[in-house]
């Protein structure tokens, strides 16, 4: 392997690792720390985790290592045009999905946010230790 | 016909012909970005006062969307600025207003 490829393979790798270390550590928020909001933050970041390891996926560098993913653009529209164009670019379904996934995630974070105004309203605190203890 | 994502762009073109391969650049942009994504993951979830958390994970949201450009996947930056970055810290900070803002031990 050349010296520029395994460089390449190695910050791939940092990037991937990065990612998944974002996903412990925020799971990590979600189940242990107190507060409600902290939770939220780390749901947040958790969700956005999983699309950009989707989008990471997408980029597909490892299917063609000679031919790394490109902007591509079709203006051949012949036979071996449209083959080129698949060859190079990117794979867009999960650009699709991550898309929807993004709005999805911004109505369900807003409609938790909303909750959290709620509890305070009831409970006057969001520590949630409190609010089990007051709910006994 | 096709062009390369970093040759499109002027800069890390010129600073590639100089002294590394674009494309290695182009990866080695990508692990910085996700490395300070990681440090602002976990200031974000270690600190007590929630406005400093909130202002650290919209750091994480910036950083991100400069991994979904160095994806290419410029679409999903355009939709992911506004809301990760502009929107969902702006009600975070209205909840945080209007009811407590340090975490107790």
């Amino acid at each position: 392997m050349e010296p520029t490829e395994f460089l390449n393979l190695y910050l791939l790798s940092v990037t991937i690792a990065s990612l998944l270390a974002n996903v412990a550590i925020s799971l990590y928020g979600v189940f242990y720390k107190p507060h409600y909001t902290k939770k939220i933050i780390a749901v947040s970041i958790l969700s956005d985790s999983a699309n950009t390891i989707a989008i990471f996926i997408g980029f597909r560098r490892w299917l063609s290592p000679s031919q790394p993913p490109s902007v591509a653009i079709a203006t051949n529209l012949s036979r071996e045009g449209i083959e080129k164009f698949a060859n190079v670019g990117v794979d867009p379904l999960p650009q699709a999905l991550v898309l929807t996934a993004i709005v999805i995630g911004l109505a369900v974070t807003l409609f938790l946010i909303y909750l959290g105004y709620m509890l305070y309203c009831h409970y006057k605190t969001l520590d949630m230790r409190e609010i089990r203890r007051l709910k006994g | 016909m096709y062009s390369h994502a970093w040759q499109t762009s002027s800069i890390l073109s010129y600073v590639g012909e100089k002294m590394i391969p674009g494309e290695t650049l182009h990866y080695l942009v990508m692990a910085v970005t996700a490395l300070i994504s990681v440090v602002a993951t976990y200031m974000a979830i270690t600190e007590k006062d929630l406005l400093k958390a909130v202002i650290f994970s919209a750091l994480q949201s910036g950083m991100y969307a400069i991994l979904y450009f160095l994806l290419l996947a410029p679409d999903i930056l355009l939709v992911y600025i506004p809301v990760a970055v502009g929107l969902i810290p702006g009600v975070l900070i209205v909840l945080i207003s209007k009811t407590e803002r340090w975490e107790k031990e």
